[in-house]
């Protein structure tokens, strides 16, 4: 039992010592909406309020830790995720943040979404990219759960379902 | 006297010309870590050639210019891909058992060398043969690699130990263990400096090489990686969209250039005196005049688009 208690603890700590992986895995999607640019912009840089529109999100709460801000969301599954805010550009219209703690089976999650004016001016597209690493860190066999395909899976559904509920909330306003 | 005087002036303006026209056009080749190619993009006219399968997830890259082959490393298969450069085409894989991070070669392109990012050791490997010469043991996740020419030293960037270490390239010998910023990465060196970009710490580090001393200088959002040209240094800030440029008189940051999205490793252009940027982001690379900083160009490469090493063939 202490042999088995001695590797686990090794094993938990060689976790620790490696941050990711050496290959980032990418989502990124486009969506159209028909709403101008100004106003689809208002609404995605609007870090506190992503509740209106993201369908799995519950509630936000926003804090700020000295010059950073936070977020903490509660999805309609119950779970909570913490996030940072990593940059607003009015000019780029791009939004960037950081996902610090969830239950998903990623880590290193760093995103941003970029808002450009379409072909009208009642046409935008919104632009979102996902950068993050698999669970596992370390080399082969990989445990089921932690591997590339089921963080891509989780990080997939959480920027389509987000694009979607974009769409949906504007285009109904 | 006068009329012969313009005409030898006339003939050396054409033949000079002609010489220009007719020098073979640089080529960047940009591994796309997203599809398990190697794009080849002629820089003179910005079209992709060629695209070359190579093994799993292609990160880092070198050319040897006077053995005409490159070398890719991919992490995934574990293996290094070399590359005719003559017919552009795999001629060999060479196994390694491990995950191929960085690569660079001596001047002479005797020797390769390549980081091993789990396993915290650096192959090298005789550039006729193929044969693995030594595994030597170093810090935690050694990422980037690089030669100096004037000391004859090879130094690395080991991400998970925050420090730098220089090796001898005669006997492999530990010269230096540096400390740095948090989670450096990319590396490069020349003259009497080394320089790392430290992503987590938003900073490069300056090694001087005269004193051991260092210098940290605040940089954008996660820079990935870092090289000199001329008076210059070219910081990629990966979660920035943009370079800084540093002057190295002053330390000090003197402009910031936008890219495409994710920038992360950047070379030269010599012959047409352009900066070229791999942008991951959007699957493409920059191209950026030096004469004047403006961006010339952004050209489509293949999906996830990283290039880490010396990637231009000058």
């Amino acid at each position: 039992m202490k042999k088995y208690l001695f590797l686990m603890i090794t094993l938990l700590l060689s976790f620790q010592l490696f941050a990711h992986g050496p290959t980032p895995q990418k989502v990124q999607e486009s969506l159209v909406i028909n709403a101008p640019a100004d106003k689809v912009w208002t609404m995605v840089k609007d870090f506190c309020n992503i509740h209106n529109w993201h369908p799995a999100v519950e509630k936000t709460t926003c804090e700020k830790k000295g010059e950073d801000t936070f977020r903490t969301l509660v999805l309609k599954s119950g779970e909570t995720v913490y996030e940072k805010l990593r940059g607003v550009d009015d000019d780029l219209m791009k939004l960037k943040f950081e996902i610090v703690k969830s239950p998903n089976p990623f880590t290193d999650f760093n995103s941003y979404l970029i808002v450009t004016k379409g072909s009208t001016d009642n046409e935008s597209t919104v632009q979102w990219t996902a950068r993050f690493y698999r669970l596992y860190k370390l080399n082969p066999p990989i445990p089921e759960g932690q591997d590339d395909a089921t963080a891509k899976a989780a990080a997939q559904a959480i920027v389509d379902s987000g694009l979607k509920g974009l769409k949906k909330t504007l285009e109904a306003n | 006297m006068y009329k012969f005087f313009i005409v030898i002036v006339i003939v050396i303006l054409a033949l000079g010309a002609l010489f220009t026209m007719n020098s073979p056009p640089n080529k960047a080749f940009i591994t796309n870590q997203g599809e398990d190619t190697v794009s080849i993009i002629n820089l003179d006219t910005f079209q992709v050639e060629k695209r070359i399968k190579v093994g799993k997830k292609p990160l880092g890259i070198t050319i040897l210019k006077n053995k005409s082959i490159a070398l890719v490393g991919n992490v995934e298969s574990q293996d290094l891909s070399v590359i005719d450069l003559k017919k552009n085409v795999v001629i060999k894989t060479l196994a390694l058992k491990a995950t191929p991070l960085g690569l660079t070669h001596n001047k002479d392109e005797t020797e390769i060398y390549v980081t091993d990012w789990f396993n915290s050791q650096i192959f090298v490997i005789n550039s006729m043969n193929f044969e693995i010469i030594k595994k030597i043991p170093v810090g935690k996740t050694p990422s980037g690699i690089a030669f100096n020419e004037k000391y004859s030293f090879i130094v690395i960037s080991n991400r998970d130990s925050n420090s730098v270490e220089i090796y001898t390239e005669k006997e492999m010998r530990l010269e230096k263990k540096i400390m740095v910023g948090k989670h450096p990465y990319g590396i490069s060196t020349e003259g009497d400096y080394i320089y790392t970009a430290n992503v987590y710490d938003d900073s490069i580090t300056v090694i001087n090489l005269t004193n051991w001393q260092t210098k940290e200088i605040k940089v954008g959002d996660h820079p990935y990686n870092v090289i000199k040209i001329n008076d210059q240094l070219f910081v990629t800030n990966s979660l920035d969209d943009n370079i800084s440029i540093i002057d190295t008189k002053t330390f000090t940051e003197i402009l910031k250039i936008p890219t495409g999205e994710t920038p992360e490793n950047l070379w030269v252009d010599k012959k047409n005196n352009r900066l070229v940027i791999s942008n991951w982001g959007s699957d493409s690379i920059s191209i950026i005049n030096l004469h004047d900083m403006k961006n010339i160009k952004e050209v489509k490469s293949g999906l996830q688009s990283r290039a880490f090493g010396d990637f231009i063939l000058n």
